[in-house]
């Protein structure tokens, strides 16, 4: 048994692998497209499995910010004639007005001691009597201080129909501090939730069933593709046959009949279905690979040497294989992400965690696209979305120059 | 190959240029939207599937008898002059003289006669309380009645009518025939496969048949049909398409009026460009289904707690912007028909739900439920409240509702995963009672209100099993009551209150349909849908959206545009202000 | 590989009566035929075609809903009348056979195939399935197919000169531009083109620009429609053109590249042939080869990858009609359409295949030992 060629290669192949991966990463630094692609990685790396720890997800509804612009932020609004109160320091003790469900008294709340707080309540009116009474009291100096969303100030303020109002308004109110606030650095979605904090919390599942579906391609693939070339005969047959079947199959109704009957309690599920879907494509390459494998010189050479079926699997034609089998794992990853993005936005997968697609499926369908101040609801995945396959499909350029000696001496 | 290539990129250049042709606008058609299928698939046979009817434009080539004044609850005659019931309890209408269908023929009782017929050989509800129809004179049909009831008046007033010219064949021959005979079932088939090589109108518009294209058809004016001498415009554009089709249409101010619900953001967006947003109350909109079979939801004083502890007015305007206005009298109907149909002492003891967590924290402990360490809610037997919320996912506010909903009862203490189904699926999934929680629609765009709790206690209550389809119980409501006025069933009171003219009588059972609701709240209303149509009032003359006239229209099948069209008043608006 | 000798040598042996005589010859004969490389995939690709087809007749019944539910829904949220009666109705108007079970439907299905009927629809009952394709299809070739070619062409030029030169500024622009145009998928494109210069630059009427072609032209050979056809289909071929062409870059790119270091090219080149010659002569042609094949291949499946684009731009083809028959599950359709695009994907496989050894003479076709 010490002697099997199989053992031997699970003991070499981790060692190879990490001798192979020091290699590969300083010939990589040489490689400008493919560094900067790794780096991305990296950086995506950090954004969604690194960070979401220190973000918190926003899930409190805010009813002036729905589809706020990008940067907006909650404001202090005070009356003219005291333009020195532009921090919650200078208004300790004062009264300070907050409407309910804008966020206001979410932000208050850590310092509620220090003020008397006077909440109005939001009614159904976008520039409702909630805030409208709020800025009225303010103009009458009955409170100090009104913490108001930049936003709000906008619409209600200067885009007031009622003209005396709003002169009114504009003679008595004065933002002294328009930086209070964290500020939603990619604006607020449809609910007024920021939608910075759902991209920090959207990738990881994404990526992850992405992953998934590209490691089982792969290994279906693999296994069966080498499986095929090298057998030949029946097992060889079927599985193109198979392949070929498989291709032909119209997957946009196999998924509406999955999406219909199959129920998802995660959503990486779909990686694994994802999986079985894409590996037909892939199968057919890597049986062309293993075929022409098959003929070099090398292989031959071992075969008349009389050495074990064994032992040209897995000393001679896997390690010539692996530089091409991660590529494809990089690429069918990159196909695996289009896949699930596609079938997410066009509604056909289950919607059960908030990712990115999910985004997409709610800016759209929720028309944000026509916003200018919402679209970053959904710009803002396509565009992650897209770096990150810019990213993917960088690094597997670079991992097959870096491993194909031709390529590398050209260049 | 450079060959190809030089062919390739003239091809491209003629494309670009030929991609920026000049923006026009036509000022004297009204430009208008609703979704239909292009031939082949599409066709002129509005009886049956696939045909271009046009939705509520379909009054503008196949006119309606008459139209609903929801206000006063009293019908304006259009093709039907004169309309009533008569001593022995039967329905007789007169058409109105002097119009004619575009084929030339005059429109007269033939064509009434003609489309009942037609509806009787498609087996239409309306013959349901007809035992015949029989044609007086020329211009009089006589509905004859088992039974006198507003709900029939209602559908034989608002029928479109159609020509005998064109469906009279078929129309005799299903007249002299009955269900039972050999060749009912052929001429079913006949009638779903006719195809009219033209459409043939009797309203003011005429559908041009070469105009049809993906993107819009065009109608001609059709001087000699009902209200074709009225109208202000030569021709009416109707684009085609769903609401992201037309959006981007009514930002660049191509298409000036659409009746498709659009997300709030994209109301923002078009109140930016000086669209306005006309709204009323369509009768219905999403609530809170609970399946009764599933403890402890079967307590009312659990669905109760629920009831207050959502906060609506949030739920509706994060879903629907100002067109989703929360229900504030919970009685299964709109606020609308309760304070139409309901005396001020009954509103006055309605149970309103107000927002109120500490009133539903005092339910829930009344019925033995505490918080636990975490907060979350418990059972005497220390079993938390866990359930699963479906919903439509591809229903953009009801998803916004259901997500809303999720996160304001985890917030009390509730455990809830919502989960979004297929929308043909989810359906489905209610009739055969596999949910615990679901987002579903209450209420209808009824004038009718008993009508209103057809969803609640008809479709989505022991449903499945009636059509032979899924089967099942759907949300297991025992449609037996006992409340505060006594013990009813409110499926049979609910039906009885759409039969009948005495609207005193109808008045009393819908009060004890609407008290036993609000009682024992069967699902939740959440919040009931406004229209947001998107108006330019730019390039189309209506009256301020603050008229009387707007409040006579409630539901999806009534519109104030297509009667404002019919009666003329629609016009191009002055392009110089 | 199929043992070929073992039963003709059985079968010769007995010459008892004519009929197994003729039967023999039969086989023999059909054992040549299925011999022949041509006939046996030929016959292999239409046995994919019926499994993939009775595999679909099967999936789009297990769909949720059937063409009478959707549409009762429809009435049951807008009308509110019983499910019965709403059920009743729809029923007539579709004019369903309810007493006929699937099999039978199947089979019934499967004769008519094979008298090429494909049927008639279920939703617009009296309209030939094969009338809706011939409306629908011509656009979709037509702007799929050009913008296939166009970025095909557009992609070979452009993947060249990142091959030769390798890590400059301009492999690195077209690097980035060619992996940006692959990872975003075409509906968004679509979407995007809608948006930045359809709505808020108005540099086109995005309303007139709908459709196939103008409303009230005839299809035919004249300019006015064909010019109209053009200027419809500009922006559906535009943004299948920005959404494939960085794969053909990238596919170029690798192939020059490896096409450069063969010794051919590098003896060319030491034989001093002019440099154009050797750029087109040898490497562009050699390095383009394999991307034919490709792109035979990918012809099959473009017909279903514009179904976003077409409902964006309302330029209404086979991918809208599909689309649009899952919506209201239109079984006989649906049935049309997707054995229109499994013959589609399975033909252009079959094609590439065999048009490989022709296109390569060093490749000769496999299975011929």
């Amino acid at each position: 048994m010490a002697g099997s060629p199989l053992l031997e290669a699970l003991v070499s192949l981790p060692l190879d692998l990490l001798r192979g991966l020091v290699r590969f990463l300083r010939r990589l630094s040489t490689n400008k497209p493919g560094f900067v692609g790794f780096l991305g990685l990296l950086l995506y790396f950090f954004a969604t499995f690194i960070m979401p720890g220190s973000v918190e997800f926003d899930n409190e509804p805010k009813l002036d910010q729905i589809t706020g612009p990008i940067g907006s932020r909650i404001q202090l609004a005070v009356h003219r004639d005291n333009p020195q109160w532009d921090s919650l320091e200078a208004l300790a003790g004062r009264t300070v007005g907050v409407v309910d469900q804008t966020g206001g008294p979410s932000f208050i709340e850590p310092y509620k001691e220090q003020f008397t707080v006077e909440t109005y309540r939001w009614t159904s009116r976008r520039q409702g009597p909630g805030i409208l009474a709020a800025l009225t009291d303010l103009a009458n100096q009955e409170i100090d201080a009104l913490l108001i969303f930049s936003k709000t100030v906008s619409q209600v303020i200067d885009k007031q129909e009622d003209e005396e109002l709003r002169g009114r308004f504009q003679d008595h109110i004065l933002i002294s501090n328009p930086s209070l606030g964290q500020p939603h650095l990619l604006g607020t979605d449809t609910q007024g939730r920021d939608i910075a904090s759902h991209m920090v919390h959207g990738g990881q599942i994404l990526i992850l069933t992405a992953l998934i579906g590209g490691v089982i391609g792969t290994l279906i693939a693999l296994f069966f593709g080498s499986l095929s070339a090298l057998v030949g005969g029946f097992i060889d047959k079927f599985f193109t046959a198979l392949a070929n079947l498989f291709l032909a199959i119209p997957q946009f109704i196999l998924l509406v009949v999955l999406a219909g009957t199959i129920r998802f309690d995660s959503t990486l599920y779909l990686g694994v279905i994802i999986g079985f879907l894409i590996w037909p494509a892939l199968l057919r390459a890597i049986r062309a690979q293993v075929l022409s494998l098959r003929e070099r010189d090398f292989v031959e050479a071992a075969r008349s040497l009389g050495l074990s079926m064994n032992h040209i699997i897995f000393r001679e034609i896997l390690p010539n294989m692996s530089s091409y089998v991660l590529i494809n794992l990089i690429f069918s990853i990159t196909i695996a992400m289009y896949f699930q993005i596609g079938l997410v936005v066009l509604g056909l997968a289950p919607i059960s965690d908030y990712t990115w697609g999910v985004m997409i499926y709610f800016g759209r369908s929720r028309g944000t696209l026509y916003n200018q101040d919402g679209a970053t609801m959904a710009l803002a995945p396509v565009l992650a979305i897209a770096l990150f396959q810019v990213c993917l499909v960088l690094f597997a350029r670079a991992v097959e120059e870096v491993f194909d000696p031709r390529l590398r001496s050209a260049a | 190959m450079f060959r190809r290539i030089l062919l390739v990129s003239a091809l491209l250049c003629a494309l670009g240029l030929l991609a920026f042709a000049p923006v026009q606008a036509e000022d004297d058609m009204l430009s208008v939207a609703w979704p239909y299928q292009v031939p082949p698939t599409g066709h002129f046979n509005t009886f049956a599937s696939g045909g271009i009817t046009l939705g509520q434009y379909m009054d503008l080539h196949e006119p309606p008898l008459a139209v609903l004044m929801w206000a006063t609850g009293e019908y304006e005659g259009m093709v039907a002059e004169e309309f009533g019931w008569d001593d022995d309890g039967n329905y007789v209408i007169k058409v109105a003289d002097g119009y004619s269908w575009s084929d030339g023929s005059p429109i007269s009782a033939d064509d009434v006669m003609a489309t009942f017929n037609i509806f009787r050989l498609r087996g239409d509800a309306v013959w349901a309380n007809m035992t015949g129809i029989e044609k007086v004179d020329d211009h009089t049909v006589k509905f004859h009645m088992s039974a006198p009831s507003s709900l029939a008046e209602r559908i034989i007033l608002t029928t479109n009518l159609r020509p005998a010219s064109v469906f009279g064949d078929i129309a005799d021959r299903a007249a002299m025939m009955s269900p039972d005979d050999d060749g009912w079932n052929a001429l079913l088939q006949e009638l779903t496969e006719f195809r009219p090589e033209t459409p043939v109108s009797g309203g003011p518009y005429t559908i041009l048949p070469d105009t049809i294209t993906e993107a819009s058809l065009m109608l001609t004016l059709n001087p000699d049909g009902f209200a074709g001498g009225i109208q202000n415009y030569d021709m009416v554009q109707m684009w085609n398409g769903e609401t992201e089709v037309v959006t981007p249409l009514v930002a660049n101010a191509e298409l000036h009026y659409i009746t498709h619900g659009i997300p709030p953001t994209t109301e923002e967006d078009f109140a930016n460009r000086g669209i306005d947003i006309v709204r009323s109350g369509m009768n219905n909109g999403p609530g809170l289904y609970v399946n009764h079979a599933v403890y402890p939801l079967n307590m009312v004083e659990v669905r109760q707690a629920i009831a207050h502890a959502i906060n609506r007015v949030q739920n509706g305007f994060v879903s629907l912007g100002e067109s989703g206005v929360a229900v504030e009298y919970m009685t299964g109907m709109s606020d609308g028909l309760s304070e139409a149909w309901l005396s001020d002492d009954t509103l006055d003891s309605l149970n309103t739900y107000d927002y109120n967590r500490e009133g539903a924290a005092a339910l829930l402990e009344s019925v033995g439920f505490s918080r636990n360490d975490d907060g979350h809610w418990v059972d005497e037997n220390g079993e938390t409240l866990s359930f699963e919320l479906t919903f439509p996912q591809e229903y953009a506010d009801w998803s916004a509702a259901a997500e809303n909903a999720t996160a304001q009862l985890n917030d009390f203490g509730f455990d809830i995963t919502a989960r979004g189904v297929q929308f043909q699926q989810h359906p489905q999934d209610i009739y055969s009672s596999n949910f615990e929680m679901a987002i579903r629609n209450w209420g209808l765009g009824d004038p009718i209100p008993g009508r209103s709790y057809l969803q609640a206690y008809n479709r989505y209550n022991g449903q499945g099993e009636v059509a032979g389809e899924g089967g099942g119980a759907g949300m297991n409501f025992d449609n037996d009551v006992s409340f505060s006025g006594g013990m009813i069933n409110v499926f049979d009171v609910s039906n009885a209150s759409s039969q009948g003219t005495d609207a005193m009588a109808q008045a009393e059972l819908v009060t004890h349909l609407a008290v036993s609701y609000n009682e024992l709240l069967p699902a939740i209303p959440l919040w009931e849908r406004y229209t947001n149509n998107a108006l330019n009032r730019n390039f189309i003359s209506v009256p301020d959206s603050s008229e009387a006239i707007f409040a006579n229209f409630g539901g999806g099948a009534d519109n104030w545009m297509t009667y404002l069209i019919l009666t003329g008043v629609t016009a191009p608006a002055d392009m110089d202000m | 590989m199929l043992n070929d000798q073992q039963p003709l040598a059985t079968n010769r042996q007995l010459p008892a009566t004519n009929m197994s005589l003729m039967a023999a010859q039969l086989y023999d004969s059909l054992l040549k035929i299925y011999r022949n490389y041509t006939v046996r995939v030929f016959l292999q690709a239409i046995i994919t075609i019926w499994a993939v087809m009775t595999l679909t007749f099967v999936l789009v019944r297990l769909m949720p809903g059937n063409p009478v539910d959707v549409l009762v829904e429809q009435i049951l949220t807008n009308e509110g009348i019983s499910y019965q009666e709403a059920y009743e109705r729809v029923a007539a108007s579709f004019n369903i056979d309810s007493d006929a079970t699937p099999l039978d439907q199947y089979f019934q299905w499967l004769g008519d195939l094979l008298r090429l009927d494909l049927g008639i629809s279920i939703t617009s009952p009296g309209t030939k399935v094969i009338d809706e394709i011939a409306r629908f299809l011509p656009w979709t070739v037509f702007a799929v197919g050009s913008g296939l070619l166009i970025s095909f062409v557009l992609g070979i030029f452009a993947g060249m000169p990142m091959a030769y030169y390798r890590g400059s500024k301009l492999d690195h622009i077209l690097s980035f531009f060619s992996s940006f145009s692959t990872g975003v998928p075409n509906y968004i494109w679509g979407l995007l083109i809608i948006i930045v210069p359809g709505i808020a630059w108005r540099w086109f009427d995005i309303g007139a620009l709908r459709g196939t072609y103008d409303a009230g032209l005839t299809p035919g050979l004249n300019a006015e429609f064909i010019l109209s056809a053009l200027e419809h289909a500009a922006l559906p071929v535009f943004t299948y053109v920005i959404a494939i062409l960085g794969t053909w870059m990238l596919s170029m790119k690798s192939s020059t590249t490896g096409v450069l270091n063969e010794d051919y090219v590098n003896v060319a080149e030491a034989r001093g042939l002019k440099e154009r010659t050797v750029i087109s002569s040898y490497v562009g042609r050699n390095a383009a080869l394999p991307l034919f094949t490709q792109l035979t291949i990918s012809i099959g499946f473009v017909l279903s990858s514009g179904v976003v684009v077409e409902e964006i731009f309302v330029y209404w083809g086979i991918g809208h009609h599909l689309f649009q028959s899952i919506t209201v599950r239109d079984y006989t359709s649906l049935q049309g359409v997707v054995l229109l695009l499994t013959a589609a994907i399975v033909f252009s496989n079959l094609f590439a295949d065999l048009t490989y050894g022709l296109l390569d003479p060093r490749v000769r076709v496999s299975g011929e030992k």
